[in-house]
């Protein structure tokens, strides 16, 4: 018995090794490894965004000259000016050197440097999609959470309708619906642009003008986006409301309510932080058709442009400024998820 | 102080399935007072109803789950409160320690806050104010031996142990005057379920608490409670003083649930485990060839030559197995016995070639392991292992026909497969083996699940087991079948295993030697008779007294004598 008691504290540390905390999982090793895979995709996107674009079929400098009568010389000459009589590896070379200082090369099609084109309609993109972004998540986490309080009641199952039949409404579709109906038919809203051509509002008057040309274009992008944020939010709040621990929170004393709120809400947010950073990259991409139906002067319109070209220089900008912003948002996930999991931040 | 009443309680899970509506009694009639300051287990296996009874208490039942009956907290029928009425009842009057504490925690909580939200539902005594409040939550944890600084820990930064002090600690947050407890050491290493039992049952006891336990382990309830009460099939078989339901068992179903934590040193129990069925239903070794040391000593199948494995972490370099010999010989079955984190599954996974020692070697028949593809793959049919969770590892869309099929696939045996199957099948016990071929693991109970795992490594004809907690996740009932199982097949195939245990009296059940693990050494090995009754080591001691029994309870508190059995052990 006695040669037993001392024995008793080695047990209490093998314990408590078990749950030391690793100290070199700091927030800044956490960070650097995280920027480092971001770099990695950076490098393969400037890589992909050079070579797919020369696979694309179609002479850029037959379709430069279209419907214009141009001898064998111009179009040489042409060539030389673009750089495109170059052997591939040296336009490549080009294009990396390029990039370093920020030149982005000149569009063919517009005659003005990428980079300027970019940044004067990144302005517009960024405030479609983050105001459709901001009201799509909001109303999709609200109805999610909001629909499980009474699971198969009427809110439940009206709100599930809607959102799967938004789902499967196509973008472009729902956009040349709402601009038939609500633009060109009662004529509540603006039918494209950004601001009413040719008034030079300022002040509050422009920030209502450019609200009411928002209008449709964010609509459209918020009906077909919030139901993956309600529906991830509820599967994953059904799943949570199962969970034992939420047993304790009811034996605690806790209304249904408060449970819901403060115990199984911040669990079943972790996967639906994860989709919502996921899927901004998929918005943007849906910003192209939103801009291209509501002539929205962003980079989802300037893209379809540069298609049509085809505008290689101008394509691959777009393609590099979009990819960059999708990189840049899986780290924030990222950065976030470790925020809300301790797990995460933790083990 | 309030008693419980149950009078005539019976619960209805009432189930909707494609083929209508379903009913089921988890509960049946049951009645019994718990008295004041009285102590009470409710033993029975998984689907007893044991669980659904303990919940009923607070009303914590799923939506679907109509119960009848009154339950009574003194006076005041507990079906009957008002939901405001209940919510105050609820961890003020009455709490709850609930089962493995791991999921019990809120993941993305600071367990501090979590004992604090308690404290601020039911603002009463004077904890008004957040700072008598953040003092009453340190006293708490200082209650269970924690240090203050745990509070500012997430749950799965603690230990089980640890989690389940928590627990207890949220649970006496309010002071309440009864606490339920639902299997609160299941799943915690023996010595770790010892010190949470000594935490709980001291504050009981000091406190005067009401205390209604489950568990499916009597030897647990029998350390804790004075009253012992046994459930099947939803009705409450026996209930009685718990030194009497120990030593004499009068339903055929508490004898087996004794039966299956047997009593070290008692020789009715060495080579006999005991199943639902009865005991001595089913002999298992001829008494001539009983006696556990003079086991048929073959030659060496699978032995160690001083393996150490390191890992490499963060934190630095972790020695997981430490300078180990060991001899596994034919027909012979070895139980490795060791607390989690003692390195016994690094150990297992080195002697089954899944880990690269760091250094020494694994020998087969003499041999080292051939470390090929080929080589690992030829080694791997001749011992194979028998996992820990039988429903987890097989594969959920398999039939059974397949999952003991596909090793036969893999390794190209000759022959009719299907007749190789059924042949495993029936050495497996699961006869007629054609009414099991297309059965899927969810139609199978879990001893039937581990059967068929056993059934898929018997297909391969191996010359040796290793089984890795083989019964750990059984009921008390199927526990005793399935090692029975392994006793058959070492008699009449040869069959030696390996057993990774933390159960001593599986060691004491089936195993001719046993070896002791701790902190990645082998403290303390040789025959079972002579290791458990006489040990050397003092953690083979500690870890032998931490196995709950009535006879250790009178040992550590002489006070309560009463609950030693007379004659036991």
């Amino acid at each position: 018995m006695s040669s037993i008691k001392p024995s008793e504290s080695a047990a209490e540390t093998v314990v408590k090794e078990d749950s030391e905390v690793r100290p070199s999982n700091s927030f800044w090793s956490y960070l650097g490894r995280k920027t480092g895979g971001a770099s990695i995709s950076l490098i393969m996107v400037v890589l992909l965004g050079f070579f797919a674009f020369r696979v694309l079929p179609g002479d850029p400098v037959t379709s430069l000259t279209k419907g214009k009568q141009v001898t064998a010389t111009q179009l040489a000459n042409l060539r030389e000016i673009y750089g495109l009589d170059e052997p591939l590896w040296t336009q490549f070379g080009l294009y990396l050197s390029n990039l370093v200082t920020g030149n982005l090369g000149t569009s063919y099609t517009f005659r003005a440097p990428v980079a300027t084109l970019i940044a004067e309609h990144l302005y517009p993109t960024l405030l479609l999609t983050s105001v459709a972004a901001a009201l799509s998540i909001s109303l999709g986490l609200w109805v999610g959470q909001r629909s499980i309080a009474k699971r198969g009641g009427w809110f439940d199952r009206a709100s599930t309708a809607v959102a799967l039949t938004l789902w499967s409404v196509p973008t472009f579709w729902l956009g040349l619906l709402l601009l038939m109906l609500l633009g060109g038919g009662l004529q509540l809203f603006p039918v494209g642009g950004m601001v009413t051509a040719g008034a030079n509002y300022t002040g509050l008057a422009y920030v209502w003008d450019v609200t009411r040309h928002l209008a449709l274009p964010v609509t459209t992008m918020v009906a077909v986006t919030y139901a993956q944020y309600m529906l991830v939010l509820r599967a994953s709040l059904i799943d949570e409301m199962s969970a034992d621990y939420l047993v304790t929170a009811r034996a605690k004393g806790l209304r249904d309510d408060l449970v819901r709120r403060r115990h199984a809400v911040p669990n079943a947010l972790l996967p639906t932080v994860t989709l919502v950073f996921m899927h901004i990259g998929g918005l943007i991409g849906g910003a192209v058709t939103v801009e291209t139906v509501f002539s929205w002067p962003g980079l989802g319109y300037l893209t379809f442009q540069a298609l049509t070209g085809p505008d290689l220089p101008l394509l691959q900008g777009t393609f590099v400024v979009f990819s960059v912003i999708v990189i840049i948002m899986n780290l924030a996930a990222d950065l976030i998820y470790r925020a809300l999991d301790p797990r995460v931040r933790l083990s | 102080m309030p008693s419980v009443t149950f009078d005539d309680v019976s619960v209805v899970y009432s189930s909707q399935t494609d083929t209508g509506r379903g009913k089921i009694a988890a509960v049946r009639g049951v009645s019994f007072t718990l008295p004041e300051r009285g102590t009470l287990g409710i033993a029975g296996e998984s689907g007893s109803g044991k669980s659904t009874l303990a919940m009923s208490v607070l009303r914590l039942l799923p939506r679907n789950a109509t119960v009848s009956g009154r339950i009574l907290l003194d006076d005041r029928n507990v079906l009957e409160l008002s939901w405001g009425a209940l919510r105050t009842v609820r961890w003020g009057e009455a709490s709850v320690v609930f089962q493995g504490a791991m999921h019990s925690l809120n993941p993305v909580q600071r367990v501090g806050k979590q004992i604090l939200e308690a404290l601020e539902l039911h603002a009463k005594n004077g904890y008004a104010t957040a700072t008598a409040r953040q003092a009453r939550m340190l006293e708490l944890l200082g209650l269970v031996d924690l240090p203050g600084a745990k509070a500012e820990q997430y749950p799965h930064q603690l230990s089980g142990g640890q989690r389940q002090r928590v627990m207890i600690a949220m649970a006496l947050a309010c002071d309440p005057e009864l606490i339920i407890a639902d299997e609160p050491t299941t799943a915690l290493d023996v010595i770790v379920q010892a010190q949470v039992l000594e935490v709980l049952a001291n504050l009981v006891r000091e406190r005067g608490l009401s205390l209604l336990m489950i568990s499916h382990d009597l030897s647990v309830l029998g350390s804790v409670c004075d009253q012992i009460g046994v459930m099947y099939h939803g009705e409450l078989v026996e209930i009685g003083p718990s030194a009497d339901i120990i030593a004499n068992p009068k339903h055929p179903h508490t004898q087996a649930l004794a039966a299956a934590f047997p009593t070290i040193g008692d020789p009715a129990s060495r080579f006999l485990p005991v199943s639902s069925k009865g005991t001595g239903a089913m002999p298992i070794v001829d008494t001539a060839g009983s006696g556990g040391t003079d086991a048929p000593a073959g030659a060496v199948m699978l032995a160690a030559r001083q393996v150490s494995v390191a890992f490499h972490t963060s934190s630095g370099v972790l020695k997981a197995v430490d300078d180990v010999d060991l001899e596994c010989r034919e027909g012979e079955i070895v139980a490795l016995v060791g607390q989690s984190g003692s390195g016994k599954t690094t150990l297992v996974r080195t002697l089954l070639g899944l880990q690269q020692p760091s250094r020494g070697e694994v020998l087969f028949r003499g041999q080292p392991l051939v470390r090929t593809t080929k080589g690992l793959k030829a080694y791997r049919r001749l011992v194979q292992l028998i996992p820990q969770d039988p429903s987890g590892a097989l594969n959920p869309k398999h039939s059974v026909y397949d999952s003991v099929a596909e090793g036969i696939r893999i390794h190209r045996l000759p022959g009719d497969e299907r007749e190789r199957v059924a042949r495993a099948l029936t050495a497996a016990e699961l006869t007629p083996p054609e009414e099991f071929f297309r059965a899927i693991p969810q139609e199978l109970s879990g001893g039937q699940c581990q059967r068929v795992v056993i059934a898929g490594a018997l297909a391969l004809g191996p010359s040796f087991l290793v089984a890795d907690e083989p019964v750990a996740s059984l009921d008390a009932s199927v526990r005793g079948e399935i090692l029975a199982l392994l006793l058959r097949l070492r008699r009449e195939l040869g069959l030696g295993a390996l057993i990774i245990t933390h159960d001593l009296g599986l060691a004491w059940n089936i195993a001719d030697r046993v070896m002791v693990m701790h902190e990645g050494r082998i403290v303390e090995s040789g025959a079972v008779e002579d290791v458990l009754l006489n040990p050397q080591h003092a953690y083979t001691r500690r870890l032998l007294e931490a196995v709950p029994s009535t006879a250790g309870n009178a040992r550590k508190t002489p006070g309560e004598a009463r609950l030693s059995p007379p004659g036991w052990g």
